[in-house]
């Protein structure tokens, strides 16, 4: 019966959306030819706005509006700038923002760097071991957040012990069994040593992503202008800078700005490690500890809407980014 | 072009058929069947394999099915089911602070009838405050944990014969001496992950509870009284002075916060022992916690006592906690499975299992499965009063939040206490 | 994280070739060195260790895994089966696959179909607020999609689909759909101009355009987050925890994470589970291996 009933789900959910789609081209054609031709395109982008409006939009005037509120019991009152102030002059609130900024400057930056050594590297070796080390560098993906983080406990992990036989956490392991005492990794923020070691995390999730998509642009590069180069009498390193590189500039691009607005929202590799203590606090998961711990959610969305206005830089930089592209073509 | 236009056309219509099918199957998550009573718990499966054991046979001749679904971080998520309108018939939630939120949204029905009053009086005096709203009972104690319990290496204990202290002067002489026979007394350990300061919360409120009674816990914990009193830095000077104190605790007090809660304990059962005396929760004995072959044989490797009282034989509180069972649709059914929920026997099937201990001071202790957890609960029913965790009471800001991390800050040395205790007083939520 | 950073293809004009799947091009073979091998190997092997830790662990006892490290395995192989049948049998797990399988199905192609249409509109029909309404889109990347649980969840509170099914995979598909227009109109704005123009001519309409010419030739693209978005739905918790929660309609994550005791013990299960879990994203992938090499490579990528 279950497995009845998921088959259901699923053709109902597929087959309702080609059918959306059928009724909405014949509606299109019932209307004169005219009228058909410049309501048409608006029925193709409806399902998407819909969903839009529905999952981004209203959710994003609700938050806009609600961030100059403060809720008490059942009820919502207005509250001017309070919660914006209040969130500005919390030191704790600082520091995540502070945070926040760390991980934006070095996770895109690393994770496209490494994407792309790896598919580089891994484009010279035979076809077989290509794919072999892809896709271990890949794995990582198909791990929840939740199983990832189980998986770095065993690396983190901390026991007081200064003897190496009782720790169960690699790190640990190796540094007790050349005679030193046993660090707190995850607690421990001089130079932000555990941000650091949270972004480790992160990256190891996450290069797989860069690597693919990096991958497939310098398999694209054309191997003429390779050989030319080679010909030329160029060396490796000239060629990957002064060939390659140029001609995937474009998904470099996409793939830095991608991970880059992903990392502004990151919150998930914190919560289910440290939770924000220690100083590894960060924006995405300030939000949801006011919003699900402290229960004040207008105070929440000031912080959402603190970080949506962050990102615009960066979305500007892309839209832009797509305009030249879009001139080029 | 004609056939494809038909298979549209017969795409779309089986759609919406199968759609209407899918309806009537009542593909749901919260009971539609009327004769099915859902619970949500976050209690262990031991224990709800029991409890659902018991209740189910009760039930059975009402004819009413039970759906029990295991649900981790209950208290947070039945606040934002609540808002999806979609709750189950009774949910178990652990912290009374949530309790009052779900009544202050009106999603809970008072119990007050529905329940048989000898089934509360049966309870341990102070268990029904804490369920209780405006004098009216929300949340029924349907299991029980027990904090503050002193627990100790027992042959290692025998060998160097020490007693059970009847006192906090009697406690810390203890300590002392234990130290001056070259063992570390203490074994404190607060780390876990998100949620790193909690057991620092829990020996706070035992000493609060000591030191000020009933009265005094309880004006602390709706802070009448704040936490920049001498009531709470009384209870934080005996901390100090037991755990902080150089030379007291395995592992220095610098491993104290990074150490994780559930493993701290185990050094006592090294050779020669790491620690004599371990202040957990009443939970510590399930499995996971102390080492496999401890809890083989744990009443001949694992001693418990109580925390002592101020005075010898003065007021005696006891700490705990446990799940509420809150009922959250008051049909005539789930009337029927609250009071069975009330009943003194309904945990007859999951004490000889699990880590369960009963809140009514009448059960059969000979079911709980081994000596320790009966001493536990012994502890309890001897106390003169249950006093419900105090950081679960509080709002979430300070309960779930500032509690924990400025405890830790100040274990760790990274603040002095008196900046601690103000910075948590002034996270109190205003509202 | 939202990995539904999938495939950006190309953002430049296609080489002039005859087909459309150009041959990848490929530096010798014999240019792997063994500084090349050296260095990929270290990598993987980085890699794969934390992996490799978890999946021992999954096999010995909590009380094991807390007291000796992994890699004490050899020396003390308590190896045991419990984690992974207890993480099975209590997870609910056969439900569980079910549950998340009608959960990501829907969830993958929905979007895609939607998102082709719209992507398929602003790249070759012309409309006033073409512009306008594409930037919207794209700006509305910024927006974190947790705002939307608060209110999402009074919306579906009132419609009463709380704890179903669709409410999930409804939510997936808003959530991810910016990207997916953003991400499919880019890949549609480089095939050739001329052939769809040609198509036009002879007199095909919009609808046989797309279903006939442009889907196919975007396959690439379209497989390529297909992949991804079911990477994303699958190992998602949060969106699953709060729009379906608990219950018979749980998937793989939230079962999974209800294995772990109310004092954090258990997590043992937690680690069987996750390697339980780990397989059907892990067979998706590989065998899509080859959509992810000639798919991306469609076009070459220039600067």
């Amino acid at each position: 019966m279950k497995l009845l009933s998921a088959l259901l789900y699923v053709v109902v959910g597929i087959g309702a959306g080609v059918a959306v789609y059928w009724i909405l081209n014949k509606i299109a054609e019932l209307l004169p030819n005219k009228a058909e031709e410049r309501v048409k395109p608006f029925l193709y982008i409806l399902p998407a706005y819909l969903a839009i409006s529905i999952y981004l939009i209203y959710p994003t005037i609700v938050t806009v509006f609600r961030s100059f509120q403060h809720q008490a019991g059942a009820e919502w009152q207005s509250v001017g700038l309070r919660n914006y102030t209040e969130l500005l002059q919390s030191s704790d609130f600082r520091d995540a923002l502070f945070n926040t900024v760390l991980w934006i400057i070095i996770v895109p930056a690393l994770t496209v760097a490494l994407g792309l050594a790896v598919a580089t590297l891994a484009d010279r070796l035979r076809p077989t071991s290509e794919n072999l080390a892809k896709t271990v560098i890949f794995l990582p993906m198909a791990v929840s957040m939740v199983g990832a983080s189980t998986v770095w406990k065993f690396v983190y992990a901390y026991n007081a012990s200064p003897d190496s036989k009782d720790q169960v956490g690699l790190l640990n392991a190796v540094k007790t069994a050349v005679g030193g005492d046993p660090t707190p990794w995850l607690q421990n923020d001089t130079f932000h040593l555990n941000s650091l070691l949270l972004m480790v995390i992160l990256l190891w999730s996450q290069v797989g992503y860069s690597m693919v998509l990096l991958s497939a642009a310098v398999k694209g590069v054309p191997v003429d202008t390779l050989e030319a180069a080679r010909i030329d009498g160029a060396s490796d390193r000239q060629i990957f800078f002064q060939v390659v590189v140029p001609q995937i500039k474009g998904t470099l691009v996409t793939v830095f700005v991608t991970v880059l607005i992903s990392v502004m929202k990151i919150f998930d590799v914190v919560y289910v490690t440290t939770g924000g203590q220690f100083n590894t606090n960060v924006i995405g998961n300030a939000f949801f500890k006011m919003f699900n711990t402290n229960f004040d959610y207008g105070k929440s969305y000031a912080i959402v809407v603190m970080l949506m206005i962050a990102i615009i830089p960066v979305m500007i930089f892309q839209v832009r980014h797509f305009k030249q592209e879009e001139a080029n073509l | 072009m004609k056939r494809s236009l038909r298979g549209r056309f017969a795409l779309g219509l089986s759609a919406v058929l199968a759609a209407a099918s899918l309806a009537a199957c009542g593909g749901g998550g919260s009971g539609s069947d009327s004769n099915t009573v859902t619970i949500w718990s976050s209690v262990d499966a031991p224990v709800q394999a029991g409890l659902e054991k018991a209740l189910v046979a009760k039930a059975k001749a009402d004819g009413i099915k039970i759906n029990w679904q295991s649900v981790k971080d209950i208290n947070t998520l039945i606040m934002t089911k609540i808002a999806a309108n979609d709750t189950p018939d009774i949910a178990f939630i652990p912290q009374p602070g949530v309790v009052k939120d779900i009544v202050s949204r009106g999603k809970a029905f008072s119990l007050d009838g529905v329940v048989d009053q000898a089934n509360l009086d049966s309870l341990i005096p102070g268990v029904t405050d804490a369920g209780s709203v405006d004098g009216k009972l929300y949340g029924l104690l349907v299991s029980a944990n027990v904090k503050g319990l002193v627990f100790y290496p027992k042959q290692a204990w025998d060998k160097a014969g020490y007693q059970v202290p009847d006192s906090i002067d009697a406690l810390n002489s203890l300590t002392d001496q234990i130290k001056s026979d070259g063992t570390t007394p203490w074994c404190v350990g607060i780390g876990s992950d998100a949620a790193t300061g909690w057991p620092a919360t829990d020996w706070l409120e035992t000493l609060i509870a000591k030191y000020g009674g009933t009265q005094g816990y309880n004006d602390w914990v709706s802070h009448k009284t704040p936490f920049s009193s001498d009531l709470v830095k009384q209870a934080a000077a005996e901390f100090s002075k037991l755990v902080l104190t150089d030379g007291n605790v395995y592992g220095g007090r610098s491993s104290i916060a990074s150490t994780a809660f559930g493993t701290a304990g185990n050094p006592m059962f090294k050779n020669p022992p790491g620690c004599m005396l371990f202040n957990q929760g009443s939970f510590i004995t399930g499995a996971g916690f102390f080492p496999d072959n401890i809890i083989k044989n744990i009443d001949q490797n694992v001693g418990v006592f109580g925390f002592p009282p101020a005075t010898a034989g003065g007021d005696n509180p006891v700490e705990g906690g446990g799940d509420m069972a809150v009922m959250m649709n008051d049909s005539a059914n789930v009337k029927k499975i609250m009071n069975y929920l009330s009943a003194t026997d309904i945990g007859n099937d999951a004490a000889p299992t699990s880590s369960f201990i009963s809140p009514h001071t009448d059960f059969d202790t000979s079911l709980y499965p081994n000596e320790i957890t009966k001493n536990a609960a012994q502890v309890a029913y001897d106390s003169t009063a249950f006093l419900f965790d105090g950081s679960d009471q509080m709002p979430g800001a300070v309960g779930a939040g500032t509690f924990w991390t400025e405890m830790t800050n100040w274990i760790t040395g990274d603040e002095d206490i008196n900046t601690a205790l103000q910075k948590i007083d002034d996270s109190w939520p205003s509202s | 994280m939202s990995n539904i950073e999938a495939a950006e293809v190309a953002a430049g004009p296609e080489t002039e070739r005859k087909d459309y799947g150009p041959a990848p091009s490929k530096a010798e073979p014999s240019r792997a060195g063994w500084g090349t091998r050296t260095v990929l190997a270290l990598l993987c092997a980085l890699w794969l260790i934390p992996v490799l830790g978890t999946l021992i662990t999954s096999f010995r006892s909590e009380s094991v895994a807390n007291s000796s490290g992994w890699w004490r395995v050899l020396g003390n192989p308590a190896f045991t089966l419990t984690n992974y049948s207890t993480a099975w049998t209590d997870g609910q797990m056969g439900s569980a696959f079910l549950n998340s399988f009608a959960i990501t199905l829907p969830a993958v192609f929905i979007p895609i179909l939607v998102a082709a249409f719209a992507a398929y509109a602003f790249t070759f029909m012309q409309f006033p607020g073409r512009n306008f309404l594409f930037l919207l889109v794209v700006g509305l990347l910024v927006v974190p999609n947790y705002v939307a649980f608060g209110p999402v969840l009074n919306l579906y509170g009132k419609v009463g689909l709380g704890g179903q099914i669709p409410a999930v995979w409804l939510a997936h598909i808003g959530f991810g759909m910016s990207l997916a227009i953003y991400i499919l109109r880019n890949y549609m704005a480089t095939l050739p101009m001329t052939v769809i123009e040609s198509a036009k001519i002879d007199g095909a309409t919009h609808f046989q355009t797309f279903f006939r010419l442009v889907l196919p030739m975007s396959v690439p693209a379209l497989a390529s987050f297909a992949i991804f978005q079911f990477l994303w739905v699958w190992n998602d918790l949060f969106v699953a925890l709060v729009f379906v929660g608990p219950g018979d309609n749980a998937p793989v994550t939230v079962g999974l994470n209800n294995l772990v005791g109310q004092q954090g013990n258990g997590w043992n299960f937690l680690s069987a589970g996750s390697f339980i879990s780990m397989i059907v994203p892990l067979g998706i992938f590989l065998g899509m291996q080859r959509f992810f090499v000639r798919g991306l490579t469609a076009g070459a990528v220039k600067g």
